[in-house]
């Protein structure tokens, strides 16, 4: 449990909950290739951010500006390399879809395995089976091996796999619908209907109107260092400013 | 937790054996049928074309075989799998010992299918059951250890040096040769069989020869001692991956 508590008043926009992940200038470094004399780069250099339980963060920025590995750091898949990251006894899970698929299983044995590798035990998963294979529209199919399905197909079963993990906090890149049109619209409205019902979500996109309207909270990042952070309409009105004004910095 | 993860190693092998199945018509024919085309091309070499004369040589090579091939498939499939599911550990926090782990228990499974065939062979063939078979659990215990520690090891390193996959089927070759898989020790001079002695392998395929072939109780001594090799091994291998697993997520796929 973190020790910081801080209650916003009744009533207000965002109610702050407890701090359930903090993170002080953190940096983090990848290998480049593998050859001897290992060169490194710093996909994060100076990132800090605060998460309250029930807060909806979007993070903005351009391509290459550190986003997924700062997810990432989120997640606990990453260590930091540099600066601290705090986080409580929560679970975070970036929705991944397709972790783990194997193309000669069938779509049940896939969903088994997949919601296993997602943090959930073979119990729970096997009672969502009937649950995933209607919200797959798969059919028949589901008893087939992937290896038979098209790409939406496969998109469609691992969302409706992903949609059943039920973290703490859900990390989101970019993802918010797969598939045609119509699953599209599904998808995209059962992930919001998730992000409305009060889960801790962090959010990373380049729509400004997605962040708008499921965010509380923007974070920008620039270059592996975030810039600003605070609520939606300041951070998107700042960022815009700056993109105008330098379209490419260096 | 321990116990999500325990289903997850179950339900992967499940999966891995299953997929395997899948690839080829012949499914888990194969399981048993690679090995025993293996076992008769040694036995054309060895037996056949450089005539052999040492007594019992078809069991004695069928047994060191089944044995050897058990070990040899953990280190070389398992001693991949970290660096294998990279793309994977990148996406979700999972435990690395995790993949080492489904590989050594799916090869184990089609160890034991192997083992069954070849009990049948040596019963037709004469070689009866006998009490000694009481050993044959902690000797095959002993074994799963030693690979379990050997892959391990294997695994935590080969995502750093990724290039050690090309050394280690050549060296596993070579520690065939040396531990009496094929063909006996015997003609080794007498100065240098004591280091031959030090090799696990050699007492681990020992003691099934003497139980399956001849009644003979293993030397529990020699056992222990592997025992223990293989236990630090295991200790060793485990704390590695625990130590490179931050590091494994920063590499250049």
């Amino acid at each position: 449990m973190a020790s910081t508590q801080v209650h916003g008043a009744a009533g207000a926009p965002s109610e702050a909950g407890e701090l359930i992940v903090s993170m002080r200038n953190v940096g983090v470094a990848f290998s480049a290739k593998r050859r001897l004399g290992e060169s490194r780069f710093w996909a994060l250099e100076d990132v800090s951010l605060e998460l309250r339980r029930g807060e909806r963060l979007g993070i903005i920025g351009r391509n290459g500006a550190g986003k997924s590995t700062l997810l990432r750091v989120i997640a606990g898949i990453v260590g930091p390399d540099r600066g601290s990251v705090q986080r409580a006894p929560i679970s975070c899970q970036l929705l991944s879809l397709m972790v783990g698929f194997s193309p000669h299983l069938s779509g049940r044995d896939n969903a088994i395995l997949s919601g296993m590798m997602l943090g959930m035990r073979h119990r729970d998963i096997k009672q969502r089976l009937v649950a995933i294979h209607e919200f797959s529209e798969l059919g028949e199919f589901f008893e087939q091996p992937i290896s038979s399905y098209s790409t939406g197909m496969l998109l469609r079963l691992g969302f409706s796999v992903a949609m059943q993990v039920d973290p703490d906090v859900l990390l989101i890149d970019e993802v918010l619908s797969v598939g045609d049109a119509e699953f599209q619209e599904k998808s995209g409205a059962a992930l919001r209907e998730r992000m409305r019902n009060g889960c801790t979500v962090v959010f990373v996109s380049h729509e400004d109107s997605q962040v708008r309207q499921l965010c509380d909270r923007a974070l920008w990042v620039e270059h592996g260092k975030s810039v600003m952070q605070g609520p939606v309409e300041d951070v998107l009105a700042a960022y815009h400013a700056v993109l105008h004004v330098a379209p490419a910095v260096k | 937790m321990p116990l999500r993860y325990l289903e997850l190693v179950l339900f992967s092998t499940y999966t891995e054996l299953r997929a395997e199945r899948e690839r080829s018509y012949l499914g888990f024919v194969w399981w048993v049928l690679e090995p025993a085309m293996m076992m008769a091309v040694f036995y054309l070499v060895f037996a056949v074309v450089l005539k052999s004369s040492a007594p019992d040589y078809v069991p004695f090579l069928l047994v060191g075989l089944t044995s050897w091939q058990w070990f040899k498939s953990c280190v070389s499939h398992g001693g991949n799998a970290i660096w294998s599911n990279l793309g994977l550990i990148r996406q979700v926090k999972l435990p690395c010992l995790l993949f080492p782990s489904v590989q050594i228990l799916a090869d184990t499974v089609k160890f034991l299918f192997i083992l069954a065939l070849l009990m049948v062979i040596l019963w037709a063939s004469g070689y009866k059951p006998n009490i000694t078979y009481v050993a044959l659990l902690p000797v095959l215990l002993v074994e799963l250890i030693f690979a379990a520690g050997a892959t391990y090891l294997v695994a935590a390193v080969t995502p750093l040096l990724p290039d050690l996959r090309f050394v280690i089927e050549q060296f596993l070759q070579v520690v065939m040769f040396i531990s009496g898989v094929v063909f006996a020790l015997d003609s080794v001079p007498p100065s240098l069989r004591v280091w031959f002695a030090l090799n696990p392998v050699v007492v681990l395929v020992d003691s099934a020869r003497g139980i399956l072939m001849h009644a003979r109780w293993p030397d529990w001594w020699a056992l222990a001692q592997v025992a223990g090799i293989s236990l630090l091994m295991c200790a060793l291998g485990i704390y590695l991956v625990a130590r490179f697993t931050p590091r494994y997520v920063k590499l250049a796929i």
